[in-house]
């Protein structure tokens, strides 16, 4: 068998082919990566000496040899010389740019090691804001332990990243997701917590990412030429929002989201494309969840739902969806046969059920928390407020399991759907593999997923305004709109385009903040919410100090169909929530909230401002085609009493 | 190294100028009409894989548990370690024995981490494994049965790693849950979701909830010292325990081996020697010896001191205190420290011990902890920072991403690098001599022999993407399975050989070979992408064949001497390679462009479907690749 099988193996060695090719776009491409990377190698011999610059002068300041201005400009110097090689550094190695340059100023636990490992901030973030606030003299001995890891971690990111070779996509991918990343999170003031120099850094950040597309020009102009003028055009009208907008508060991010934002994922996809520069699904790499050839972040297709329901999207996939739908509102799955799904989720409040935590199955008792919408929940790494399962097609199990929701177990719904035959056929169909599964955990849940997966909701009227789809948008959501994004600081936290906590460009971590969220709504005398939240989600990560009271950022969108509000939905009105904010949160109202993570400092928005806010998260309604109920369930010949089952809504 | 020089048929040979390292391929095929391309086949892979146990879908058997009458209730799920017990009756070929790394609640199924047992036959006519049904001596009755806990040795936690003895096949499960008190495992605020069981549960307590009750534990154990000991409740978690999976119940919590967040271990040909791996930063290296061959229960426990003349410091296992606060102990004789030892094996060939040192990013205060608590730094960490400039592995800026596997001699007691992680660079190199293989922070480890030939299975278990440990432009983690053939001699990243018979995406747990040298029994813990049914749950596989596979079958081609382009499909690993490094388009038989790979002089065709494709080159080359 061995010798068989090698000579059968030494046969297949084979010589090929003939040349096809234009030898000189190859030569022009690569005269392009070539220039690409040197600049990138440049910008990262600056990064390293704004370095070296910064530790230099906060060991004098520290010395009292420096003014603690010097040290600000240095750090301010560093962000920027930072910002301009963002672009790749984050591309390459993103993971450790969140760990160590660039992530945020809040303790995390290391996810590789069993216990907890508590990770404290470091990096460009937490110096930001320590070096920003009132009183940085009071431990500069920190500050400068701070900047030397800083240093070391910068000295180690330019070593490695000064040898990494450009391809053509890598060029692509980086400038698509810097794109997103100025305009989601730097635009926003996410990462400037402190120095407010959110709109300088921006700049800088845009003006490499029209650098390096730019040395595209010789190649684009010899396959493509009218690409060239629409790049020159775009880079130009970026560059004019910055030398007219210079201040945070005033920035008129909507603009800048449709005339240079959208504009530019389409002509980069454009570009890509007629380049001849694969995309990532054709990489031997699994892809992520962010649609690389979408020309808008608000195209309805920019984020892969089945790659966070990691269902698959095959032959069984619409009987599946049917099928999930069913169950979604059959009574069926609950031990009485007396409640579904949507008795907590109605499709009519964009699947909430308006009460502040739901009815039990007891029918007098509450849920542990407000029932949060369906729409958009796809979009998460975890699922629930406290974040407790992963998998959106084990989310079911809880609820079935849970003695005030379903109290059963999927034994006995198994057993129970097998005994209908519009069931069976319905399962066969979804799951027409055969290798199964036929009914059971997995398949009952799956269909579920499936369905719960094809909720969203991506033709709002805001939306379709940006689109550019003839939709109008009235002023006063346009101005809500750059409020969110600006000096209200929503966006920092609800990430476009779902404006949930799922964090761009990669989408695929979901934050969770600890607000401070009372327990009343008492402003003068308010009570803490004991809800351990994501502390308590049994997840042995999870059971970090920082982690109490924590609860998923959820989508804002359908914000006006699903009051009340918050896990424990102690605010009936948007008004309220607005001002809860406004007041900076629970430590902002006189609450002692050790490891809140909203900064407490009041927004100072005007009740106009306020005003207009609502009316942008009002344009984000849609549950366009999610609301028509099955007409008819499927019936049980042999259990003609089941027939009857009926969920009430509460 | 054994090598088969490979003779190739040669045509017509084209010269073809290499214009530059990176190129643009068309998004389809550009070949004039009536071209007709050399074609290559790649023949089925002689591997090949069946499932054989599906987590959160098959049915266990339980016991009586809680109150609940002995049942069924759907298999747990994250399956990690995998262990074999042949039958000696011939009844059976053997059992499997498979943990569940987690911590559940389901009153019917005993709560904490757990596993599940199965026995495996081989059909004679397919060659295929059947899960044949069975009854236990307690009654219960069927194919798959959950290990029974609860009633024997008290819950268990995250169960990781384990033993499978090489001699017996004696099997023992690995607690990884550590928990430093009570208020870690039940802080007053964890409920009971499940509504299996209507034992009376309150809200806010902490009795009367399974893994999450508090009570104190009262020890029932043949192992001296520790019978009718009452201990909190987190202290009788983090053991070693031996499962009996003929009976699918626990014999004991192995009290004398220390309380320890293990991971893995192994049993030597002497039947009394047990290695110890423990996932931990600092961790020691743990050796027992049993008085009488076979019998766990008295013997000596000892740490490893790679400074000391005498290497092995013993450590009183007859004291309960001591075995409590093992790590404490180990560090105040001077034990060395090492940066989370996972699993652990022995080559029967060498009677070598191999463990996997996973690494971790910032080990720093944990090694600090560890040397102020007495502990003295491994040489190869040591020697490892001094080589990047530092002062030591206690320096603030030492890392250590990527892990390591050692290996430890036993006839002269030292530990030594088999295999260093990365390929760590103080800069990264140009693609042209980017390594083809990356290999990071490895976990699962088992010897096996293939063609008569020692090989080492390494499971990556990735910490993290940074610093080159996932390829740039990559968002999953994904984690790969290697071979390492154990004749290599200071073997290097390029020397491991990708094993591509398992699910894509998920990270593989878990491995041991049947007796029969067929059959890799593998599990896959956590899919993290969407795959399909049944790969898009934790399962334990199958993969077949290793019998058919031949060391030279396994490397890479020896190329004739000559300029021309020479293609070579490897049908065992499912790699195609080339005797050049390019860039390489893959386009389907109707000339749509599906994967181009940049730099390469091998490429993956695993997860593409069977087909006619067509490959081109960066220089241009076209050649037809037939996949079977």
């Amino acid at each position: 068998m061995r010798h068989l099988l090698l000579s059968l193996l030494a046969g297949l060695l084979m010589i090929g082919g003939s040349s096809f090719r234009n030898d000189r776009d190859v030569a022009i491409a690569d005269g392009i990566l070539i220039n690409s990377q040197s600049l990138f190698r440049d910008d990262l011999a600056r990064w390293a000496a704004a370095a070296d610059r910064y530790l230099q002068v906060t060991e004098q300041w520290v010395t009292g040899h420096e003014k603690l201005e010097a040290v600000r400009a240095a750090h301010v110097h560093t962000r920027l010389a930072f910002k301009q090689v963002e672009i790749f550094v984050e591309y390459y190695d993103p993971y450790a740019v969140r760990r160590y340059i660039n992530g945020a100023p809040l303790p995390s636990v290391d996810r590789s090691m069993p216990g907890i490992n508590i990770l404290e901030p470091e990096g460009l973030q937490i110096l930001d804001e320590l070096f920003f606030s009132d009183s940085p003299g009071d431990s500069p001995e920190d500050l400068l332990a701070l900047v030397r890891t800083l240093h070391q971690q910068i000295q180690s990111t330019v070593n490695y990243q000064s040898g990494i070779t450009f391809q053509h996509r890598h060029v692509m991918e980086a400038c698509r997701l810097e794109a997103i990343r100025v305009f989601t999170l730097g635009l926003t003031g996410f990462d400037t917590p402190g120095s407010g120099m959110a709109i300088p850094e921006a700049e800088k950040a845009m003006q490499v990412l029209f650098r390096q597309l730019l040395t595209y020009r010789p190649l684009l102009a010899q396959k493509t030429p009218e690409l060239v003028s629409e790049l020159e055009k775009l880079s130009g009208r970026s560059a004019q929002f910055f030398t007219e907008q210079t201040v945070f508060e005033d920035f008129d991010r909507l603009n800048y989201l449709m005339e240079v934002t959208n504009p530019l994922l389409d002509l980069l996809s454009r570009m890509q494309s007629r380049l001849g520069i694969e995309f990532p699904d054709e990489t031997p790499h699994l892809p992520g969840p962010l649609n690389h050839r979408a020309g808008n972040l608000f195209s309805p297709d920019i984020l892969d739902a089945s790659f966070y329901s990691r269902t698959v999207m095959d032959g069984g996939w619409d009987a599946r969806v049917r099928l999930g739908k069913w169950l979604f509102y059959d009574p069926i799955l609950s031990r009485d046969m007396n409640r579904s799904c949507a008795s907590c989720h109605h499709p009519e409040k964009a699947f909430t059920d308006g009460l502040p935590r739901s009815m039990a199955l007891d029918g007098y008792s509450h849920t542990l928390r407000n029932a949060p919408t369906l729409i958009h929940s796809v979009y998460a790494e975890h699922y629930f407020l406290d974040l407790r399962e992963p998998f959106l097609d084990r989310q079911i199990k809880h609820v079935v399991m849970d003695e005030k929701e379903f109290a059963t177990d999927f034994f006995t719904l198994a057993n129970r759907l097998k005994e209908s035959p519009e069931y069976n056929t319905a399962f066969a169909e979804a799951f027409p593999s055969p290798a199964g599964p036929r009914i059971s955990q997995s398949s009952i849940s799956q269909a579920l997923a499936a369905y719960v997966g094809t909720l969203t909701g991506w033709n709002s009227p805001f939306d379709r305004f940006v689109r550019r789809e003839g939709q109008e948008l009235r002023d006063d959501a346009r101005r809500g709109f750059n409020l969110f994004m600006g000096k209200a600081a929503c966006g920092t936290c609800h990430f476009a385009p779902g404006f949930n906590g799922t964090v761009p460009p990669l989408y695929t971590e979901t934050e969770s903040e600890v607000l401070g969220i009372p327990s009343n709504r008492d402003t003068l005398h308010p009570i803490p919410d004991t809800d351990p939240g994501r502390w308590a989600s049994q997840r042995p990560h999870d059971q970090a100090p920082f982690y109490y009271g924590s609860f998923k950022t959820v989508t804002v969108r359908n914000a006006a169909l699903t009051a009340p509000y918050m896990h424990n939905g102690i605010y009936d009105t948007l008004e309220e929530v607005m001002d809860f904010y406004n007041r900076g949160g629970g430590q902002g109202l006189g609450m002692d909230i050790p490891y809140q993570t909203l900064p407490s400092d009041p927004l100072d928005l005007a009740p106009h401002e306020i005003s207009d806010i609502l009316a942008f998260l009002h344009s984000l309604t849609d549950t366009t085609g999610m609301t028509s109920r099955p007409k008819n369930l499927p019936r049980f010949p042999r259990q003609p009493e089941w027939d009857l089952r009926y969920a009430p809504n509460p | 190294m054994k090598k088969y020089v490979l003779l190739p048929l040669l045509f017509g040979a084209g010269i073809f100028g290499a214009y530059a390292q990176n190129d643009l391929f068309d998004e389809t095929l550009q070949m004039p009409a009536g071209f007709q391309p050399v074609s290559v086949v790649l023949p089925p892979s002689p591997l090949q894989m069946q499932v054989l146990f599906i987590g959160g879908h098959d049915i266990v058997q339980t016991t009586p548990t809680y109150g609940n009458e002995a049942a069924m209730a759907i298999a747990k799920e994250w399956h990690d370690f995998i262990g074999f017990t042949p039958d000696t009756t011939g009844q059976f070929m053997g059992w499997v024995s498979v943990n569940h790394e987690m911590i559940y609640q389901d009153n019917r199924i005993g709560d904490g981490g757990g596993m599940t047992v199965f026995a495996v036959q081989r059909d004679p006519s397919s060659g295929q494994l059947v899960v044949a049904p069975q009854e236990l001596a307690d009654g219960r009755k069927g194919h798959f049965f959950n290990v029974d806990f609860v009633n024997t040795v008290g819950e268990t936690g995250m169960n990781c790693g384990g033993i499978t003895s090489m001699i017996d096949g004696r099997i023992w499960t690995a607690e990884e849950w550590f928990q430093g008190n009570n208020a870690s495992i039940n802080s007053g605020n964890f409920r009971a979701p499940s509504s299996s069981s209507w034992l009376p549960k309150s809200p806010g307590t902490v009795s009367n909830q399974g893994v999450r009750d508090t009570s104190d534990y009262t020890i029932s154990s043949d192992i001296p010292g520790f019978d009718g000991l009452t201990v909190r409740k987190y202290e009788n978690f983090n053991w070693m325990v031996e499962v009996d999976p003929r009976q699918a119940r626990a014999i004991r919590k192995q009290y004398n081996w220390g309380r320890q967040g293990f991971e893995g271990g192994v049993i030597a040909a002497d039947n009394r020697t047990v290695y110890l791996g423990i996932d931990g930063t600092p961790a020691p290296w743990v050796k027992f010896v049993a008085d009488t061959p076979g019998d766990f229960t008295l013997g000596k426990t000892y740490v490893y001191k790679q400074d000391a003349i005498n290497k092995w410091v013993e450590i009183d296992n007859t004291d309960p205190a001591r075995m409590l606060n093992f790590l404490e102990e180990a560090m105040a004789v001077g034990a060395t420290i090492f940066n989370r030892i996972e699993w652990v094996t022995l080559d029967p060939a060498t009677g070598n011990v191999y463990m996997t040192e996973t690494g971790s990013d910032n080990p720093v205060n944990g090694f600090t902890g560890g040397v102020n608590a007495g502990g003295v730094m491994a040489n190869h960490h040591t020697q490892r920072a001094l080589g990047k400039g530092l002062t030591g592995a206690l320096d603030p800026g030492y890392r250590d991403y990527y892990g390591r596997v050692l290996k430890y001699d036993p006839v002269t007691e030292e530990v030594s690098v088999l295999i260093e992680g990365g390929p760590e660079y103080a800069a990264s190199p140009d693609e042209a001599n980017y390594p083809t293989n990356h290999f990071s922070n490895p976990d699962g480890i088992a010897a096996i022999t293939i063609d008569g030939q020692s090989f080492l299975v390494l499971e990556e278990d990735l910490n993290g993407a940074s610093y080159g440990r996932m390829p740039a432009g990559t968002v999953h983690i994904v984690c790969e399975v290697y071979l390492l053939n154990l004749s290599e001699e200071n073997p290097t990243v390029d020397d491991l050989i990708r094993l591509s018979a398992t699910p894509v995406g998920a990270e593989i747990t878990g491995c041991v070979m049947t007796p029969d040298g067929k059959t890799l029994l593998m599990n896959s813990q956590h899919p993290n992408s969407n795959l399909e049914f049944p790969f898009n749950h934790s399962l334990t596989f199958a993969v077949h064949g290793f019998d058919q596979l031949t060391v030279t079958g396994l490397q890479g081609p020896t190329w004739e001497n000559s300029s021309s382009f020479q293609i070579f499909p490897n049908p065992a690993t499912r790699r195609v390679h080339m005797n050049k490094q390019t860039d390489v388009a893959l386009y389907n038989e109707s000339g749509q462009r599906v994967r181009v790979f940049r730099q390469v002089d091998q490429f993956d065709v695993y997860g593409l479907n069977p087909g006619t494709y067509y490959i081109q080159t960066l220089e241009g080359e076209v050649t037809k690749l037939i996949v079977q």
